[in-house]
C-alpha cells in the first residue's frame, strides 16, 4: 500500500518535474532571454543619450556665456591662458573658436583634396585592372593601413613629415617674414593634411572597392563591346555606377578626419590660428588647432571649471557635426540609388 | 579620338601611381616604424616597469604599458561584447519593422559617427560626478563634500566599450545575418524555443563571425589614444597599491591610473615631455606586432568560417 502510494507520488513528481524541465523551463529561459537581449540591446541608445546629455550639459556655462563670439572670435590660447590664471572668484567663461573651426575645415579639406583622388584611383586599379597576385597583397596592406593606431601615424609625422617639410619649405627668410605672426616650423596645417590624408585614404579606398564590386559586370562589357578603352569604362560607366558608395564613404571619412585627435595634435604645430590665404606659402605653414586636437592639447588644464566647460563645448561641435555626418552618410546613400532607380 | 587616348594614358597612369604611392606608404611606415624600434627590444625593456632616471640602464621598460592594453582591452570586450552581441540578435532575430528598431539602428549609426575624444570627454563627465565615484578614487573635498577624480582602468575600459560598440554590433550583425534562415526555421520547426535555436544553431554557426567581430574590437581598443589620455590619468605606472600585481590589490589597480602603450608612445615621442624617439619607436613596434597578429587571427578565422560556409 505504502508502496503503490509511494510509487505514484513519485510518479505524478516525475511528471512535473518533466513537465518543468521540458516545458516551464525553457519557456522561462526563452522569457527572460528574450527580454535579456531587448534590454542589452538599449545599451548603445542610452549610451548615445547619455553622451549627448553630458556633454551639450557641461558645455552649455560657456555657450552661453560667449553667445555670438563663440563663433567668430580666434583667440582661443590666449583666453585659456587667461582662464587659467583667472582668480577664483571670476572666472572667465568666454572663449571663441574661430580658429579651432578654420583648422579643423582648412585640414580636413585639404587632406580630403589629396586623398580622394588617389584613393578612388588606388580602388579602380585594385578593383578594375591589377591582376590577381598583385590584388590580394595589395588589399591585405591597404587593410593593415587602416589598423595601424593613430599614435604610430602621428609619431612618423612628427619624425618623418614635420622635418622634411621644414628642410623643404621653411626658409630662414619666411621665418623672419612671419614672426610677428607666429613661429614658423614643421608643424603647420600642410603637416596635418598630409598625415590626415594617409589616415583617411585606406578608408576610401575599402568603402570605394565595395562600391565598384557591386557594379554589375555586364555595365562594364557594353562598355567592351561599344569599344570603350579600359579607362573609360571606368571612368564614364563603373565610377558614376558606383557615386553613391563612394560619396557615402568620403562622407564616413570626413567625419573620421574631423574626428582625429591625437595624431594631429602632434603634428598641428598647437596654435589656433586662422590661416590667412593673403600669406602665400604661409598659408600652407601656419600652425593650426583642430577642434580634436585642442581637447587633447589643452587638457591638461582641464581642472579649470571654465577649461573644462570650454573643452566641452568643443566636444559638443564635433559630437554635432559627427551625428549630422553619420546621418547623412546613411541617408545619402539611398537617396542617390533611388534618384538613379536603382532601388525603389 | 587623340584627346581620349590622352586622358586614357593619364587616368591610368595616374591610378597605377596612386595605388603605388599608397602600398608605398604603407611598406614605409611599417619598416621605418621596424627599422627605428627593433634596435631597443631586449628582455628587460620587454619586463620592466617604466622607472624614472635619468640612466638608461635603469630607464626600465614596458611592461606596465603592455599590461595597461591588455587590462584595457579585456574590460573595453567584457563590456562591450554581450551588449552588442544582444543589439545584433535583437536588430537580425527578435526586432519587428517600426519605430524603435529604427531608433536602435540610428543611435548605432550615430555612435559609429562620435570621434573617440568626445566618447573620452563623456566618460570623464560621467565618471567626475559622486554617483560614480566607484568606479575610480574618491577624496573628501574641504566642504566635506565627496570628489570623485574620475581617471581609472575601469572608467577607461567603459569608454572604450562605447567607443567600439557600434563596429562591434556592425561585425556581429553581419555575422548572424549569414546563417542560413533556413536554419532557424527548421529548428523552429523541430518543435526548438526560440533562445533554444538561438544558443544552439546560430550562435554556433555564427562563431568564426563573432570572433572576427571580437578581435577587431580588440584592435580598435589597442589603437585608441584619446580615451587613455583624458580618462586613464596621465601616469607611465600603475599607480593603485602596490604590487600592483597582487591579487588583494587587483581592484585598486583597477580603480587607479596607469598606462597602455599608446599613451607611452606619446609620452616619450618628441610631442610628449619624454622626448626619447627610440623608446617610442620601440613601443610603436610592440603595438605593431600586436595589431599584425590580431589582423592575421581574423584573416584566418575569415578563411577558416569560409570553408565551413562553402561545405555547409
Amino acid at each position: 500500500m505504502t508502496k503503490k502510494v509511494n510509487g505514484t507520488t513519485t510518479k505524478t513528481s516525475a511528471i512535473s518535474s518533466a513537465i518543468v524541465t521540458k516545458r516551464l523551463l525553457p519557456a522561462m529561459t526563452d522569457f527572460s532571454m528574450q527580454w535579456l537581449v531587448r534590454l542589452l540591446a538599449l545599451f548603445s541608445v542610452v549610451a548615445m543619450a547619455v553622451i549627448f546629455i553630458f556633454v551639450i550639459g557641461r558645455s552649455m556655462p560657456v555657450l552661453k556665456e560667449s553667445g555670438i563670439r563663440f563663433w567668430t572670435e580666434a583667440t582661443f590660447d590666449q583666453q585659456i591662458t587667461n582662464a587659467y590664471n583667472a582668480e577664483a572668484g571670476k572666472p572667465v567663461y568666454e572663449f571663441g573658436m574661430l580658429g579651432l573651426l578654420a583648422g579643423t575645415v582648412f585640414s580636413t579639406l585639404f587632406a580630403l583634396v589629396l586623398a580622394i583622388p588617389i584613393g578612388i584611383g588606388a580602388a579602380s586599379v585594385l578593383n578594375e585592372y591589377a591582376p590577381q597576385w598583385l590584388k590580394v597583397p595589395s588589399v591585405a596592406i591597404v587593410r593593415l593601413l587602416a589598423s595601424i593606431p593613430s599614435i604610430v601615424y602621428g609619431l612618423v609625422g612628427l619624425t618623418v613629415v614635420v622635418p622634411t617639410i621644414e628642410k623643404w619649405f621653411v626658409t630662414v627668410d619666411m621665418q623672419i617674414a612671419f614672426l610677428d605672426q607666429f613661429q614658423m616650423t614643421g608643424r603647420s596645417l600642410l603637416s596635418s593634411a598630409i598625415v590626415l590624408a594617409i589616415m583617411i585614404v585606406p578608408m576610401i579606398v575599402s568603402l570605394s572597392m565595395d562600391a565598384m564590386r557591386s557594379v554589375p559586370d555586364s555595365l562594364r562589357e557594353v562598355g567592351c563591346a561599344m569599344g570603350m578603352a579600359p579607362w573609360r569604362i571606368t571612368y564614364k560607366i563603373v565610377l558614376p555606377a558606383s557615386k553613391s558608395g563612394i560619396i557615402a564613404g568620403i562622407i564616413l571619412a570626413i567625419g573620421r578626419g574631423i574626428g582625429e585627435a591625437v595624431a594631429v595634435s602632434m603634428v598641428c604645430g598647437g596654435i589656433g590660428l586662422v590661416p590667412d590665404v593673403k600669406n602665400g606659402v604661409g598659408f600652407i605653414l601656419t600652425p593650426i588647432l583642430t577642434l580634436a586636437s585642442a581637447i587633447i592639447n589643452k587638457s591638461e588644464a582641464i581642472s579649470v571649471p571654465s577649461i573644462e566647460s570650454a573643452l566641452f563645448a568643443c566636444g559638443a561641435v564635433l559630437l554635432t557635426i559627427g551625428a549630422i555626418l553619420s546621418l547623412i552618410s546613411r541617408q545619402v546613400f539611398r537617396f542617390i540609388r533611388k534618384k538613379e532607380g536603382l532601388d525603389a | 579620338m587623340r584627346n581620349r587616348r590622352v586622358e586614357s594614358l593619364l587616368g591610368m597612369s595616374g591610378s597605377w601611381l596612386a595605388m603605388g604611392l599608397i602600398l608605398l606608404s604603407c611598406i614605409f611606415i611599417i619598416l621605418y616604424v621596424f627599422f627605428e624600434g627593433s634596435g631597443v627590444i631586449t628582455r628587460d625593456f620587454l619586463l620592466k616597469e617604466p622607472n624614472p632616471s635619468a640612466l638608461s640602464a635603469h630607464e626600465g621598460g614596458i611592461l606596465t604599458p603592455m599590461i595597461g592594453t591588455v587590462l584595457l582591452t579585456i574590460i573595453g570586450m567584457l563590456i562591450a561584447f554581450p551588449a552588442a552581441l544582444s543589439t545584433a540578435l535583437y536588430l537580425v532575430h527578435d526586432a519587428k519593422k517600426g519605430l524603435f528598431t529604427e531608433i536602435v539602428r540610428v543611435a548605432v549609426d550615430i555612435l559609429a559617427g562620435v570621434p573617440t575624444v568626445v566618447i573620452a570627454l563623456f566618460a570623464l563627465a560621467l565618471s567626475t560626478s559622486s554617483q560614480f565615484g566607484f568606479l575610480s578614487v574618491t577624496i573628501e573635498a574641504t566642504d566635506g563634500s565627496m570628489r570623485s577624480y574620475g581617471r581609472s582602468f575601469l572608467v577607461a575600459g567603459l569608454a572604450m566599450a562605447v567607443m567600439v560598440l557600434p563596429f562591434v554590433i556592425k561585425t556581429a550583425e553581419e555575422a548572424i545575418k549569414s546563417v542560413p534562415y533556413s536554419y532557424y526555421e527548421a529548428s523552429i520547426a523541430l518543435g526548438a524555443t526560440k533562445w533554444f535555436t538561438i544558443r544552439h544553431i546560430v550562435l554556433k554557426t555564427a562563431r568564426p563571425g563573432l570572433v572576427t567581430a571580437i578581435v577587431l574590437g580588440m584592435g580598435r581598443i589597442i589603437g585608441d589614444t584619446a580615451i587613455v589620455l583624458i580618462v586613464l590619468g596621465g601616469t607611465l605606472r600603475m599607480t593603485g597599491l602596490q604590487p600592483w600585481w597582487q591579487p588583494n590589490h587587483w581592484l585598486s589597480t583597477l580603480q587607479n591610473t596607469g598606462c597602455t602603450l599608446t599613451s607611452y608612445i606619446l609620452y616619450t615621442s618628441p610631442a610628449g615631455e619624454g622626448n626619447s624617439t627610440d623608446v617610442a619607436f620601440g613601443a610603436s613596434f610592440v603595438l605593431i606586432v600586436m595589431i599584425l597578429v590580431l589582423n592575421g587571427l581574423a584573416e584566418l578565422i575569415g578563411q577558416s568560417n569560409r570553408k565551413v560556409v562553402n561545405n555547409g
